[in-house]
This record gives structure tokens, C-alpha cells and sequence, in this order.
């Protein structure tokens, strides 16, 4: 099977959903003779041309605007955010055009697109390029918020997220652009809403996504030679989520720990464990524990910054915790 | 332009004039009668629909926000005479307007109005969040400019396509100033999208004067920096409107050039239905009076073409019974049912939410 | 036809109105879109623009008064129509049917539309609190309100209070039958986990509840009942004892800190006691000379023991250790806590170094603690370090206990008093005074051997007390 980096199975989904469909194009800053902020969409432009390979001005409202009012029509645009931190500046067109139209139009029209780019920290850019998004967009009915943290997930979720006929929020991570994995040849798709067991184990239940999937699996790792085995279940999708399998794994462990990017308060760890105790109550054995951003801007010191981002150390003080064995 | 210059040179009382009726006999060169009574027509339909929605909220029949088109009316009408099947209108928060002169039925809006099941989306938009595609209305949007970008979205889709069609995008003049108008206009102008931008300038951004919101007065003067052409003009009769509209839209469709349009126009009414727009001087909605194009209208088809009175009466009648019968059956109208709120979420179906613990009672 | 108009609502959240000012009076022609009155509502004075045409037949609201949303203000119609006709409940079948039949101006006025879909609102609302209010019936948890006002019958679970315990550990108790309160937690401040109600199950029926022992026996008395039995309540002579209430003292820091780290040391550590007798006469020679010999203090008979089991520990280093899982730790250093009894617990500041001090030295240092002690002026760090632990009950005449090691520490040296004694030596019966002592340790640190040793050690420097002060 061919190994590709992350990168190179964005790519390949794209390429192959736009060989597939017309109606598909890319749309972004630098997508096309730049090859893509972190190439992703390399050869892309020479593959398909200007016109289904855009650059755009730097108007994240404007793109993204035009991207929803070109899936109102038919199309299915594929909207690059250089980083989803500047997502923030097209908001608006995400929760109350991309997410309501369906709605506020009583179905007389969809949506059907997909926003892309990496999210959360990645090294030292400070704390207006280190946010985690899908915190803001899982709470948004009308949304499918997706994060891949291996370049099997990524291919054949992307290629679902391009197919879907609803707004699909489509994280990467710029840090794991270069993470590299089998992908099959052959074609593949992912259905929404499937995590995925990347650590199968009976004493604590490691919930993560995207860029928190290596840290948990590293404290699992970890937490093994202490003879502690955890289960790492990768949401892969959080909106949907797969709640049945966070909650057979809480069953059979009785105890959960979630790692992630993002801040503690209101995000999506919180809901899970909404989830846990609403849903498992009676089978848990200890506190349901968060691992991730302390509830601070990031600063760009990497002292600091490692302070602050989760950890595969601050996930195992959280494991050994939640087995009572401090 | 200051506020009074803005107003129309017309004389202080409104008995006609000698100078009044040579102007109003200019615009009116070269119209049959049959063109002006039914624009005549068009335009009150819009006056009475609105004059009933006013008078339905006021019997709390309508609730939340109600911004009505009245003194408008001729932009809308104007708007659907230039426009060919396929083409798209997309507006604003005080859209009535064009859904009635799209042909979207009376009864529909009205219901939207009342909240009903059979509005023109179900019930679930209001008065904010009028769509109707089948006529061209392509909303409908409450988020002041954020439509800006999604016409223009229309548009690319068109060039994409070559579908050869034209997107009318109507905004007010209080939207110039937010980002998602520069942004989307950048877009259109680098792209050469197929669109009309039309400022509808009542001269209100609520109830803040544009003297105070626009740095510089003429709109039309930022089309230069987006690349695209531009006209201005104050609305007083749906043909001058329609010739002018007209020469943007082809512009749009042969050459694939944008044109920003700004319309000097005036709301009668507030802002909203809870404005009292004591913002404004008595004087200045009288002069505007004088310059509103139903009433010159009304005027053209009295003293032009000699319309006898019983016939305009009967017409206001008709539409007046017209609008009646379509709030009466709004308020007759069954409310959505309870699992409508359940519809149009998600693409898949009835969507109950994500969460077992979030999901009403009785739904798996 | 005559046509009621009515005070309109000018804002969403008008409820009733003012009429300012009429700007019409009776008789007047009124066309569509004329301003006929100023109305003040909640948010500001707003013209009010007719709906209606038609000549003013009478203006039924008085300027100033408040109204309700929809009430009559005035009637319009032809000139000369009657314009009580309007207002008559019936409207009369005419020509065509009433447009959207007006209310009732009278029905209007004392009820006005708004209002009975308000209070039906709220009703609704209160409703739904009610609802809410009454707890969903769960019969899988303990909730206190419900167990104390309701009683859930024979566990009597809540005279107890809550008993700490993990969700799953509540549920495999309640499988199996067992009573959570006989389950001794090893979580976090005694919370009953999932790996304790194994245990339990594993262990057999003890744990069971006593409403599952006593089975078909019916309820168990209650503490309160058993007390209210006539035979219990009364003396010889029928006269009700005088009771009192149960008094609970609320916890305080230290009692917390107490409880839990004896707690803590009676469940993980296996305790040895091992007493040894020693005669104290040469020790209580020698300190009454060092009293009358040394200036600035004064040694009690403590601070030499003190010195003493410092310097044994010197030489029985597994003694001055703790354990771990991973290895026992022998201290490097020799610092001995003495326990210091205060108004409610104990501390055991540690004397540091002992074992290399002076008599004289561990003398100044036993009473500066004690001091500051009672002061309660010793810095945190003065009060952490021990290795080991020496406390003296003597002075309450106790001969000999059993104390608890403290966690961190391997053993603990009970103290008791110096008492004359009779003692055979040599076949001859002596008067000596003598004190026993007793080492509590840490069986998982070293066995009673060891124990042994240096509690003869311990005797031979304190029968031979010269040397401790070298």
C-alpha cells in the first residue's frame, strides 16, 4: 500500500473528487500558483486551471461567501482557510449563511460545501494563530465539523466531506501535514460520525481528535509501563460524533480522560462529558478528566506555550488520576 | 448633498402646479397608458400589502421586527421588469416589497408574517427572511451586507456555468460601511461577475442621517476602486428606474462588467414598526411626499391620461380586498406543526439533534 | 358601515397605550394614512396613522387615560350613521359579510386580545415549573432530600449521610446486595470505587446489608426508636432520663489533617508493637545533675530519650525509613518529630539533626517548639521533615501504648511514664525506676527482629546515659 503524508491525501481527495465532479472547485489564498500555504493543493492549478483553481484576495468573508452563494446555485466548492484562525473573519457567513440557509430557506436551498485548513496551535505563532475552531462550530446545528489526524482519515473523510450535501467544517493541523500513513489505492470513503479505536485497552478510555490523537496515544503508551492500557478512540468526527462508541468504551473501562486543543470552558470536551454522565452514569469509577489548552491566550515564548498545550506527561498525571493511582 | 437639497424640487403644497405637471408630463413622454396603470397597479400592491401588515401588527397579529417597503415600491417593480426568467434577486431585511412584485403570492408573505405553516418558508423566517426561489427572490437576509458575498457567490456560478443569467443585489445605504460589502465587491470586481449592486438610499441608516455614516455622501463614488460602473439617480417613476436598472443588467450580462447603482429613494415609515422617526422633520416627509412615485403616478394617470377617478378607485378596491383576503387568510392559516422545527436542518432529513442527551422527548 | 378603530400596538412589547393627543375631532373627514392621534406606548409617543377612511362619528377614548392594546378609541363611518351601532356585540348581517368581524368593543376593553394568551403563558409556564420542580423518579442513586423526608426504608442509609462512592461502585453494591456504608473506600477521601465492591463481593456475605441479613424480619429499629423504648428511657423510680441532643463539632483543619493521615497509616501500614522496660535511674541522676550544672536550659527526662532514639537510629538506619512500592527509602537524615498535644490534635514538629545535637541543644529545641507549638507561631516547614517520632504520654501516667506510625515514617516510639518499681536483680528485690516502651512500626519496612535490636540499643544508652553526652 502507498505511504503518503497528510498533505498528499488532502490532495489526492480533492484531485480525485474534481476529476469525479465539474461542479467541484478550490477557492482560496494561495491555493493555486502558490501550490498551497502548506501544499496541499500541489499541481492542483496545473491539473485543473484558473478556473476551478481560484486565488483570492485575502476577503475570508468574501470567499467564503462566495463559495456559499455558488453552493446555493449548485456547485460545490471547496474553500480553503490558509489557517482556520482566520475563519474567524468569515463567521458570520458560517453561522448564519452556510449553517442557516437550508433552514431559513424551509429547504428551498442547500448548501453543500466544505471549509478547509489546518486548526489549533502548531509552534510559536502566538495566540491570535493558535485557536481551536471546532469548539465555536460544534455548536452549531446545521454544521458537520470533521478533524483527521491520519492520512488514511484524511483522504477518505474529505472525500465524504466534498460529497455531503451540508456545510462540512474540515480540520487539519499544520504540524501533522507531514505525518505519514498507508492509503489505499483503490477508492475509499469514510462515513461521518465512525470514531475510530487507534488503541484498543480496558482500564481508561483516551477520547481525543485531531492534533490531541498523537499526544493521547503517547501518554497510552506511557500509561502502559505502568501497566495501566488504554483505549484511544479518535473521534475523527464531532459533529456528528459517534457517541455509542465513547460510551461502550466508558462501559467496559469506567473511567475516560479527553485530550484535545482548545480552551476548557464550553468547548467540546465538556460536552462529552455531558455525554458521559448523562448516558453512563452508572458505570463510571472516577471523575471524567479534560486534558488541554490551560484556560489562557497562547503566548509565543515556547516555554510558556508548552506550559499550556496539552501534553503527553499532563495526559498521563490525568490517567494515573482517573485510576487512582496519583 | 444636504438633507434638503436631497429632497424634490417641488412646490411646497400639493395641489399641482404648473411646474409640477410640466415635469411630470416630461417623465411621463412616450408611456402608454396601459405601461403607467399597471405599474400604477404593481406599486399599490405593495403600499396596501404593507399598509395591512402595519395594521396586523398593530392588532399583535405580527411580531418581531417589521420594516416596511412603503415609498420604495417603484425599485422593486422596476427590478422585475428588467429582469429575465433565471435571473436572481437577492435583498435585504425589508424585502416584502419584491416578493410582491416577483409574484410571490400575497397569502404566503402574509402568512410568513403570522408565523404559519403555509408562509413562504413554513413559518420559520418572518418578515426578515423572505425567500422564494421559483420567482427569483434569493432572500431575504437579516445580517446587515452579509449577502453581499453570497450574490456575488450567485454570480460566480453563473460565469462558472455560463448560465447567463444576472444576480440584482439590493442593499441599504447603512450597509456600505461593513466589511462583508468591501469584501464581496472586491471579489466581484476582481472576477468580473455578472451582478448588479443597487443601494437603496432612504437616506436612514435607522435613524442615523447618512451625512453621519458616510464619510462621503455619494456611494457611487467607491465603484471606481472596484472596478465597476456606476450610476445615481433619485427614484420618481418606475420607467426612468426600469431604463436605467435595465442599461446595468445588460451591462452585467453581455459584457460581464458590475455596475454599482445607487437609487435615492425614501421610506415613508420608521425604520421599523416600533420607530417613531422623530429623527425627521415634519417638512421633509411632506417634500418627499411630492416625490413619491405612486403618488406622481396616481398624478400621471389623473392629469396625463385622464383616468376617470371611479376606475382608480375601483382598482385600489380590488387590491385593497386583495390584500385583506390574504391576511385573513394568514390569520386563519394552521401554525407549523410541532416536528416542523425538526425540517431543513440537515440535508439527510428530520434532524432531532446530535445527542441522545440533547434530543426531545418521544424521539429516538 | 360603521368602523370601530382601536388602540393599536405600536411596538412588540406594547401592552397598553396612551392617547397623547387627538388630532381629529367628531365630524371630521379622515382619509387613509392621516395622523389621527399622538399615542404614547412603552417606548415613545408615535403618531398614529389611519387604517380607516371615513367621517369621525365619535372619539370613544379620553385623552390621557391608559388602555389596553385593542381597546376602542373611536368610531368612524357616514356622516350620520349611528355610531353605537358599530359597537353593538351582534353586528348586524349585512350586504356582505364584516371584514375579519371586529371584536366586541366591550368585550375588547375588559379583555383585550393580548392578555388571555399572556396568562395562558404563564400559566403554561408555572406549569412546567411545577413539573420540573417534582424530582424524576431514580431509583438508582441515594438522593439525600428524598432518603431523610421519605425514608427508603430498612438501610436507614440516611441517618448515615452520603456515603462517598463512585456512580459504577453505587451500582455493582446495589447488584449485589451489599451495603455501601460496610465497604471501606480506597479513593480519594475514602470514596468507595469500583476495585472496593469487588473486593467486597469477592470477600462473601459480611458485607451484606442488614436489611438482606435480617430479611423477612421487617424493619430494623432505628437508632431514635430503639432509644424511645419505654425500658431504656426511664430510671428505677419511672423518671425520664434527661436527654440531649447529639452535638456535632464541625471539623477543623487540623482534626481533617488528623483523620486522614491516621486513616490513611491504620489501612496501608501493618503495625508491630514491640515494649522493652528500662531502668531510668542513672538517666535521672545524670539529668538532674545536668540541670544543676548547665545554664540556659533545663533537659527533661523526655529530651533524653529524645537524643537517645536519634542516636540509635544512627546505627539502625532501617528503622529511620519509609516504604514504597518501588524500594524502601532509609532516610539520610535523622529528624525526630515530637508529638506536641494542643487544645484539639497534635503536631509533630521535628527536633533536625538529633541525632548530631547536644543533650543541651535538644533540650533548647524540644521547648522552643512546644512553645511556639501552643503559640501556634511555628512556619509550615518547622513542621514537616520527621523520620521518626517519639511520643511521651508518661507525663498522664500512662505505662505503656500502642501509637499509629505516622505515613512517610517507619516507626514511632511510645513513651510511657518512669514509675518506682520493684525489680528482682540478681535474685535481690531492688526498687528502681523503670519505663517501658513500646516501637510501633511498619512490618513492610523490617520484621520484629530488627525492632528488637534497636530498642536494646535504645536501653543500653539510656541505662548507660554518659555516652549520650559525648
Amino acid at each position: 500500500m502507498p505511504i503518503l503524508q497528510i498533505r498528499q491525501a488532502i490532495r489526492d481527495a480533492m484531485k480525485e473528487e474534481m476529476e469525479r465532479d465539474e461542479r467541484v472547485f478550490l477557492m482560496g489564498e494561495e491555493v493555486g500558483y502558490y501550490n498551497g500555504a502548506y501544499k496541499c493543493s500541489e499541481g492542483l492549478l496545473d491539473h485543473f486551471g484558473a478556473k476551478r483553481v481560484i486565488d483570492t484576495p485575502i476577503t475570508e468573508t468574501g470567499f467564503a461567501g462566495i463559495g456559499i452563494g455558488a453552493a446555493m446555485c449548485g456547485l460545490r466548492p471547496i474553500v480553503e482557510f490558509m489557517t482556520f484562525n482566520f475563519s474567524a473573519v468569515a463567521f458570520d457567513q458560517i453561522l448564519n449563511n452556510a449553517a442557516k440557509l437550508r433552514h431559513m430557506t424551509h429547504g428551498q436551498f442547500g448548501v453543500p460545501m466544505v471549509f478547509r485548513g489546518p486548526n489549533a496551535a502548531a509552534h510559536m505563532l502566538g495566540s491570535t494563530h493558535s485557536q481551536a475552531f471546532e469548539h465555536f462550530y460544534a455548536h452549531i446545528p446545521g454544521l458537520k465539523v470533521v478533524a483527521v489526524a491520519t492520512p488514511y482519515d484524511a483522504k477518505g473523510l474529505l472525500k465524504t466531506a466534498i460529497r455531503d450535501e451540508n456545510p462540512v467544517l474540515f480540520l487539519e493541523s499544520e504540524l501533522m501535514y507531514s505525518v505519514k500513513g498507508e492509503v489505499p489505492e483503490e477508492e475509499y470513503l469514510i462515513p461521518f460520525g465512525q470514531a475510530d479505536i487507534k488503541r484498543p485497552g480496558d482500564h481508561v478510555t483516551v477520547i481525543t481528535w485531531g492534533q490531541g490523537v498523537p499526544v493521547a496515544l503517547k501518554a497510552a503508551e506511557l500509561a502502559a509501563a505502568e501497566d495501566v492500557s488504554c483505549e484511544v478512540i479518535d473521534l475523527r468526527s464531532l459533529r456528528p460524533m459517534d457517541e455509542a462508541a465513547i460510551i461502550a468504551s466508558v462501559k467496559k473501562t469506567n473511567r475516560a480522560v479527553i485530550v484535545y486543543h482548545g480552551w476548557p470552558n464550553g468547548g467540546v470536551g465538556g460536552d462529552i462529558i455531558a455525554r458521559i454522565q448523562e448516558l453512563a452514569f452508572d458505570d463510571l469509577d472516577a471523575p471524567v478528566l479534560r486534558v488541554c489548552y490551560e484556560d489562557l491566550p497562547m503566548p509565543y515564548a515556547e516555554n510558556l506555550e508548552n506550559l499550556i498545550l496539552p501534553s503527553p506527561e499532563r495526559a498521563l498525571a490525568a490517567i494515573r488520576r482517573v485510576t487512582y493511582k496519583r | 448633498m444636504t438633507q434638503s437639497e436631497a429632497a424634490p424640487d417641488a412646490a411646497s403644497d400639493s395641489t399641482v402646479d404648473a411646474a409640477y405637471e410640466a415635469k411630470l408630463r416630461a417623465d411621463y413622454d412616450g408611456q402608454s397608458r396601459e405601461d403607467v396603470l399597471r405599474d400604477y397597479r404593481e406599486m399599490l400592491r405593495i403600499r396596501r400589502f404593507e399598509e395591512a401588515a402595519a395594521r396586523a401588527y398593530t392588532r399583535g397579529k405580527i411580531s418581531g421586527f417589521l420594516h416596511l417597503y412603503i415609498g420604495q415600491e417603484a425599485i422593486a417593480i422596476a427590478t422585475q421588469q428588467v429582469m429575465e426568467p433565471g435571473d436572481r434577486v437577492v435583498s435585504t431585511y425589508r424585502t416584502h416589497g419584491f416578493a410582491i412584485a416577483l409574484g410571490s403570492d400575497p397569502k404566503a408573505c402574509a402568512a410568513e408574517l403570522f408565523g404559519k405553516a403555509a408562509g413562504l418558508v413554513g413559518g420559520v423566517g418572518g418578515s426578515m427572511h423572505f425567500f422564494d426561489k421559483e420567482r427569483g427572490l434569493w432572500g431575504g437576509y437579516a445580517i446587515v451586507g452579509n449577502h453581499i458575498p453570497v450574490a456575488a457567490g450567485h454570480a460566480f456560478a453563473s460565469q462558472y456555468t455560463g448560465d447567463g443569467r444576472v444576480t440584482l443585489c439590493f442593499m441599504g445605504d447603512g450597509a456600505v460601511g461593513i466589511g462583508p460589502v468591501h469584501e464581496g465587491m472586491t471579489m466581484a470586481g476582481i472576477m468580473k461577475l455578472p451582478i448588479v449592486f443597487v443601494v437603496e438610499n432612504n437616506q436612514y441608516s435607522m435613524g442615523t442621517p447618512l451625512k453621519r455614516t458616510l464619510p462621503v455622501e455619494d456611494i457611487t463614488a467607491r465603484a471606481a476602486g472596484y472596478g465597476f460602473a456606476s450610476d445615481r439617480f433619485h427614484v420618481t417613476s418606475v420607467q426612468e428606474t426600469r431604463r436605467r436598472l435595465g442599461e446595468a443588467v445588460e451591462r452585467a450580462r453581455k459584457d460581464g462588467k458590475p455596475t454599482l447603482v445607487e437609487l435615492i429613494t425614501y421610506r415613508f415609515r420608521g425604520h421599523s414598526m416600533s420607530d417613531p422617526a422623530k429623527y425627521r422633520q415634519k417638512e421633509e416627509v411632506e417634500r418627499w411626499r411630492l416625490n413619491d412615485p405612486l403618488e406622481r403616478t396616481l398624478m400621471a394617470l389623473k392629469t396625463i391620461y385622464q383616468v376617470p377617478e371611479a376606475e382608480l378607485d375601483a382598482m385600489d378596491e380590488t387590491i385593497v380586498a386583495e390584500m385583506d383576503g390574504a391576511y385573513e387568510f394568514a390569520d386563519k392559516a394552521p401554525v407549523p406543526a410541532p416536528e416542523a422545527r425538526f425540517e431543513n436542518v440537515m440535508a439527510e432529513g428530520p434532524y432531532y439533534g446530535d445527542s441522545a442527551t440533547t434530543r426531545p422527548a418521544g424521539v429516538e | 358601515m360603521a368602523t370601530v378603530v382601536t388602540l393599536p400596538r405600536l411596538s412588540d412589547t406594547m401592552e397598553e397605550g396612551v392617547i397623547a393627543k387627538w388630532r381629529i375631532k367628531v365630524g371630521d373627514k379622515v382619509k387613509r394614512g392621516q395622523v389621527i392621534a399622538d399615542i404614547e406606548t412603552d417606548k415613545a409617543t408615535m403618531e398614529f396613522e389611519s387604517f380607516d377612511a371615513g367621517t369621525v362619528l365619535k372619539l370613544v377614548a379620553p385623552e390621557g387615560e391608559a388602555l389596553p392594546v385593542g381597546a376602542p378609541i373611536a368610531v368612524f363611518g357616514q356622516p350620520g350613521e349611528n355610531p353605537d351601532a358599530a359597537g353593538a356585540p351582534a353586528p348586524k348581517a349585512e350586504d356582505k359579510p364584516a371584514p375579519k368581524a371586529e371584536p366586541a368593543p366591550a368585550k375588547a376593553a375588559s379583555k383585550p386580545e393580548a392578555k388571555p394568551e399572556a396568562t395562558a403563558e404563564v400559566e403554561a409556564a408555572q406549569t412546567a415549573a411545577a413539573e420540573s420542580a417534582v424530582p424524576e423518579s431514580d431509583d438508582d442513586d441515594e438522593p439525600g432530600p428524598k432518603a431523610t423526608s421519605q425514608g427508603t426504608g430498612p438501610q436507614g442509609q440516611a441517618d448515615r449521610g452520603r456515603i462517598p462512592a463512585s456512580p459504577v461502585a453505587r451500582r455493582l453494591a446495589r447488584e449485589h446486595d451489599l451495603e455501601l456504608g460496610q465497604i471501606q473506600g480506597s479513593g480519594p477521601r475514602g470514596r468507595v470505587v469500583k476495585a472496593d465492591v469487588e473486593q467486597a463481593i469477592a470477600k462473601g456475605p459480611q458485607a451484606r446489608s442488614a436489611a438482606a441479613a435480617s430479611g423477612a424480619a421487617g424493619p430494623v429499629p432505628t437508632a431514635s426508636q430503639a432509644a424511645g423504648s419505654p425500658a431504656a428511657d426511664v430510671d428505677e423510680h419511672g423518671r425520664p432520663y434527661i436527654s440531649r441532643p447529639d452535638r456535632t463539632v464541625k471539623l477543623s483543619q487540623m482534626r481533617k489533617t488528623i483523620a486522614k493521615r491516621m486513616g490513611q497509616a491504620k489501612r496501608e501500614i501493618p503495625h508491630i508493637y514491640l515494649t522493652m522496660p528500662i531502668v531510668m535511674d542513672r538517666a535521672v541522676a545524670l539529668r538532674a545533675e545536668f540541670n544543676l550544672s548547665v545554664d540556659g536550659t533545663k533537659a527533661s527526662l523526655n529530651d533524653l530519650v529524645i537524643l537517645a532514639a536519634a542516636r540509635a537510629l544512627r546505627k539502625h538506619p532501617r528503622v529511620n525509613a519509609y516504604y514504597t512500592d518501588n524500594g524502601i527509602v532509609e532516610r539520610g537524615d535523622v529528624h525526630v518529630g515530637v508529638a506536641v498535644a494542643l487544645d484539639d490534635g497534635l503536631i509533630v514538629p521535628p527536633v533536625r539533626f538529633a541525632d548530631q545535637k547536644t543533650l543541651k541543644q535538644v533540650s533548647i529545641d524540644v521547648r522552643d517548639l512546644g512553645t511556639r507549638a501552643k503559640e501556634k507561631t511555628l512556619k509550615p516547614e518547622e513542621l514537616t521533615g520527621s523520620t521518626f517520632t517519639v511520643s511521651n504520654l508518661g507525663m498522664f501516667g500512662i505505662e505503656e501504648f500502642c501509637a499509629i506510625v505516622n505515613p512517610g515514617e517507619a516507626a514511632i516510639l511510645a513513651v510511657g511514664a518512669v514509675q518506682d518499681e520493684a525489680v528482682v536483680e540478681d535474685g535481690q528485690i531492688v526498687a528502681r525506676k523503670r519505663m517501658r516502651v513500646t516501637l510501633c512500626s511498619d512490618h513492610r519496612v523490617f520484621d520484629g527482629a530488627e525492632s528488637a535490636k534497636y530498642l536494646q540499643t535504645l536501653r543500653k544508652l539510656l541505662e548507660n546515659p554518659l555516652s549520650l553526652l559525648t
